[in-house]
C-alpha cells in the first residue's frame, strides 16, 4: 500500500504540475502558450532522443522524420475521421496521440531492424538518409498534401497534454534506468560483444529502443499537428533532427535531466532573442570582451582548480557574474568611442549568438553539461561540497 | 559425465586455418588449461565455443547439445560464460553494475513492467543486486562496488570480469588469461579465487594461461596447441616434459 500512495502521490504531483504550467500559459497571449507548447514537445523529442543515442549508444540522427510520421498519421486521421465521430476534443487527442506513436514506432522498427548490423557513423547515415526518404515522400503524396502539407481542420491546443507526454516519456526513461533491465541499455552502449556473452539479447534491445524513442516522438507529433492546425515537410527537415541532437549531446548524452533542460533552454534562447531591441555595436564588442575573458577563467578554473567541490561551484558563479561586471564597464568605455555607435538590429544576431553559446559550451564541457549524471538532492549535496552521501544512480 | 566437447573443430578464415581438426573432452567439474604459444588459436577456440565465430566444419556438444552456430547470447542462457583476453568491462557503469548485468540472464519480469516500475520489477532489481553484491565479496571488491569499473586496477579489472561472467551461474566458465598483467601476489590469489570457484560454486572452468606456473599449479588437464593443432594433452607433468611442447616453446636444437 505503501507503493501505491508513493506511485499515485507522485503522478499526481506530475500532473499538478502540467497543470500549473496550463494556468499559467492560459493567462499569457497565443503566441507564448504556442511557444510553451513547442518547448514541452522539445523535451519529449529529446528525451526520447536520448533514450536511443544516449542510453542505448545507438548514433541516430533522423529524429524528425518519426515526428513526422507522429503528425501526418495525426494529420491523415483527423481529416477524414474527425468529423464523423464528434468526440471531445481532449479524448480525440489522446486517441490521435496513441494512434501517432503506433505509426511511429512502426517507422521505429523498420529503420531499427536492418539497421542493427551497422554501428556508429555508418547507423548515423541510415538514419538521416531514412528522415529524408519519409520527407519526400510527404513532398510526393497526393493525400499526404504534396509539398504544401495538410490543414488539419480542429486546432486543439493543450499546453497541460504536452507536458504530460514530456513527463510521461521523462518518467519511463527514469524508470528504465533504475531497473536492471536498463543496465543492459547500458551495456549495449559500452560493449556489444561483452553484453552478448553474458546473455544480453542485444537485437531485442537495439529494436526495444528505436521503438519506444520513436513512439514518443511520433506522440509528440500527433500533439504538434493538432497544435499547429497545418503541417507541412518544411516543418520536418533536417535541422529538426539536428536540433534535436544538439539537445542531446549539449545536456550530456545518456542523463535524463541534461536532455530535458537543454531542450527548454536551446529552445528558449533563440525564441527570446526575437525581442531584442536594436543595440549599439559598442556593446556587442563589449559583450564578446566580457565572454572571452569568463570562458578562459572558467576554463583555466575548470582544468586546475584544487580544492573543494563547493569552491569549486561558487568560483564559477563568481566568474560569471565577473563577466557580466566585466560587460558592463566596457560598453560604458567604449560607448565614447563615435565609430562604434552604430545601431545593430539584436534580433539579426540571434542565430550568430546561438551558435557561439554552442561552441563555448562544447569547448568548456564537451561530456555535454550534465555529462552522465541526473537530478538527485544527493547530487546537489554532492555539488555543494556535502559528499557524505554516496551518489547511485539508482537509489535516486 | 561429459560437459563440452570439441569434435574435429576446424575455423578457417580465407585461406588461413585458425584452428584444426581440435578435439577435447571436457568433465564435469574439470580444471582444464588450454595453453599454446601466441597466434596457436586459443582465443579463436573460445570464440567458437561462446557463438562469437561459427566453426567451418566440425562439432561443439554442450551437455548433449549441439551448440556450433549458436547465438552468443543463447549459449550464454545455455550456461557458457566467459571473460575476455582484452579487458571488456562496461567501462562507465559501477562495478557493482557491471555483477548487475551479468546477473540479468536470472531475469523474470518484463521490459514492460521495468518500464512501468512494477514491485515485482522493483524487488528483482533489488535481488539481483544483492547476489551482485555477494559475488563482489568472492573476488574481494565489495569496497569497490559503486566506483567507475574504467577506474579500477587492472588486476582488479580482471576480477570484476571473472564476478560479472560468475554471476550469469554458468555450468562451464571459460577464463582467457585471467592472470595476464598480475603481479606474483596476485596471480597467488587469483588461483585461490579459481580453485573456490570450482570447488565451491560447482563450475567447470576451461581457462587460457600464459604463465606456466599459474597453468601448471592449477589445471589438472592440459591441450596444447599449435598453429592451430593439438601437440599435447595430459596432466601437467607429461606435458610439461613433452619435446614437442618444448619445442613449440623454445624452438628446436640446432
Amino acid at each position: 500500500m505503501k507503493f501505491l500512495g508513493i506511485r499515485l502521490g507522485s503522478i499526481a504531483l506530475g500532473l499538478l504540475g502540467c497543470g500549473l504550467i496550463q494556468v499559467i500559459a492560459n493567462g499569457q497571449n497565443s503566441f507564448i502558450q504556442l511557444l510553451v507548447i513547442l518547448a514541452g514537445l522539445y523535451v519529449t523529442l529529446a528525451v526520447s532522443l536520448n533514450l536511443i543515442n544516449g542510453i542505448t549508444g545507438q548514433f541516430s540522427i533522423g529524429h524528425a522524420a518519426f515526428y513526422q510520421v507522429g503528425a501526418y498519421t495525426a494529420g491523415v486521421l483527423a481529416r477524414s475521421f474527425f468529423d464523423k465521430l464528434h468526440l471531445h476534443p481532449l479524448l480525440w487527442l489522446v486517441l490521435v496521440m496513441i494512434a501517432g506513436a503506433i505509426g511511429a514506432a512502426i517507422a521505429g522498427l523498420v529503420v531499427g531492424l536492418p539497421s542493427l548490423r551497422l554501428r556508429g557513423d555508418y547507423l548515423a547515415i541510415v538514419t538521416l538518409g531514412f528522415g529524408e526518404i519519409i520527407n519526400i515522400i510527404a513532398r510526393n503524396q497526393e493525400t499526404l498534401g504534396k509539398a504544401y502539407g495538410l490543414d488539419i481542420a480542429p486546432r486543439i491546443s493543450s499546453v497541460f497534454m504536452v507536458w504530460a507526454l514530456a513527463f510521461l516519456t521523462i518518467a519511463v526513461c527514469r524508470n528504465l534506468l533504475k531497473n536492471v533491465h536498463g543496465l543492459t541499455f547500458l551495456a549495449v552502449r559500452e560493449d556489444e560483444v561483452a553484453s552478448a556473452a553474458m546473455g544480453v539479447d542485444v537485437t531485442r534491445v537495439k529494436v526495444a529502443a528505436f521503438v519506444l524513442g520513436s513512439a514518443f516522438a511520433g506522440a509528440a507529433g500527433a500533439l504538434y499537428a493538432h497544435a499547429l492546425g497545418f503541417i507541412s515537410p518544411t516543418n520536418f527537415s533536417m535541422d529538426v533532427s539536428f536540433i534535436i541532437l544538439t539537445m542531446v549531446v549539449l545536456g550530456g548524452t545518456g542523463s535524463i535531466t541534461g536532455s530535458a533542460l537543454a531542450a527548454i533552454v536551446l529552445f528558449y534562447i533563440p525564441e527570446k532573442m526575437r525581442d531584442l531591441h536594436p543595440m549599439p555595436v559598442s556593446s556587442i564588442v563589449a559583450g564578446a570582451i566580457a565572454i572571452v575573458v569568463t570562458v578562459a577563467v572558467v576554463k583555466r578554473v575548470a582544468d586546475n582548480f584544487r580544492g573543494s567541490r563547493r569552491n569549486k561551484t561558487l568560483i564559477i558563479i563568481g566568474s560569471i557574474v565577473g563577466g557580466v561586471v566585466i560587460q558592463l564597464i566596457f560598453s560604458t568605455i567604449l560607448r565614447g568611442v563615435p565609430s562604434l555607435q552604430q545601431m545593430v538590429e539584436g534580433s539579426k544576431l540571434r542565430l550568430v549568438v546561438f551558435a557561439v553559446t554552442l561552441v563555448i559550451l562544447m569547448l568548456l564541457r564537451p561530456e555535454g553539461v550534465f555529462a552522465h549524471h541526473e537530478f538527485s538532492w544527493s547530487w546537489v549535496k554532492k555539488l555543494l561540497g556535502h559528499a557524505d552521501i554516496p551518489e547511485t544512480e539508482m537509489s535516486a | 559425465m561429459t560437459c563440452l566437447s570439441l569434435k574435429e573443430a576446424t575455423i578457417k578464415f580465407g585461406g588461413l586455418t585458425a584452428v584444426n581438426k581440435v578435439s577435447f573432452e571436457l568433465e564435469k567439474g574439470d580444471l582444464f588449461g588450454l595453453i599454446g604459444p601466441n597466434g596457436a588459436g586459443k582465443t579463436t577456440c573460445f570464440n567458437m565455443i561462446t557463438g562469437v565465430y561459427e566453426p567451418t566444419s566440425g562439432g561443439i556438444v554442450f551437455e548433449g547439445r549441439n551448440i556450433e552456430g549458436t547465438p552468443s547470447n543463447r549459449i550464454a542462457k545455455l550456461g557458457i560464460c566467459r571473460t575476455f583476453q582484452n579487458i571488456r568491462l562496461f567501462r562507465s557503469l559501477s562495478v557493482l553494475e557491471n555483477v548487475m548485468v551479468g546477473a540479468f540472464l536470472r531475469h523474470k519480469t518484463s521490459l514492460a513492467s521495468a518500464l512501468t516500475d512494477m514491485p515485482p520489477a522493483i524487488k528483482e532489481t533489488r535481488a539481483l543486486r544483492d547476489q551482485a553484491m555477494s559475488l563482489l565479496e568472492v573476488v574481494d571488491l565489495a569496497d569497490e562496488a559503486n566506483l567507475r569499473s574504467a577506474d579500477l586496477p587492472y588486476g582488479s579489472q580482471r576480477r570484476l570480469e571473472i564476478a560479472r561472467a560468475m554471476a550469469t551461474q554458468p555450468k562451464l566458465l571459460l577464463l582467457d588469461e585471467p592472470a595476464a598483467g598480475m603481479n606474483p601476489q596476485e596471480k597467488l590469489d587469483l588461483m585461490g579465487v579459481v580453485r573456490k570457484i570450482r570447488d565451491e560454486h560447482q563450475m567447470t572452468v576451461l581457462l587460457i594461461e600464459h604463465d606456466m606456473r599459474f597453468v601448471m599449479g592449477l589445471c589438472e588437464k592440459i591441450f596444447v596447441l599449435d598453429h592451430g593443432e593439438e601437440i599435447a594433452y595430459g596432466p601437467p607433468d607429461s606435458v610439461r616434459n613433452d619435446p614437442k611442447v618444448i619445442a613449440a616453446y623454445l624452438g628446436e636444437a640446432v
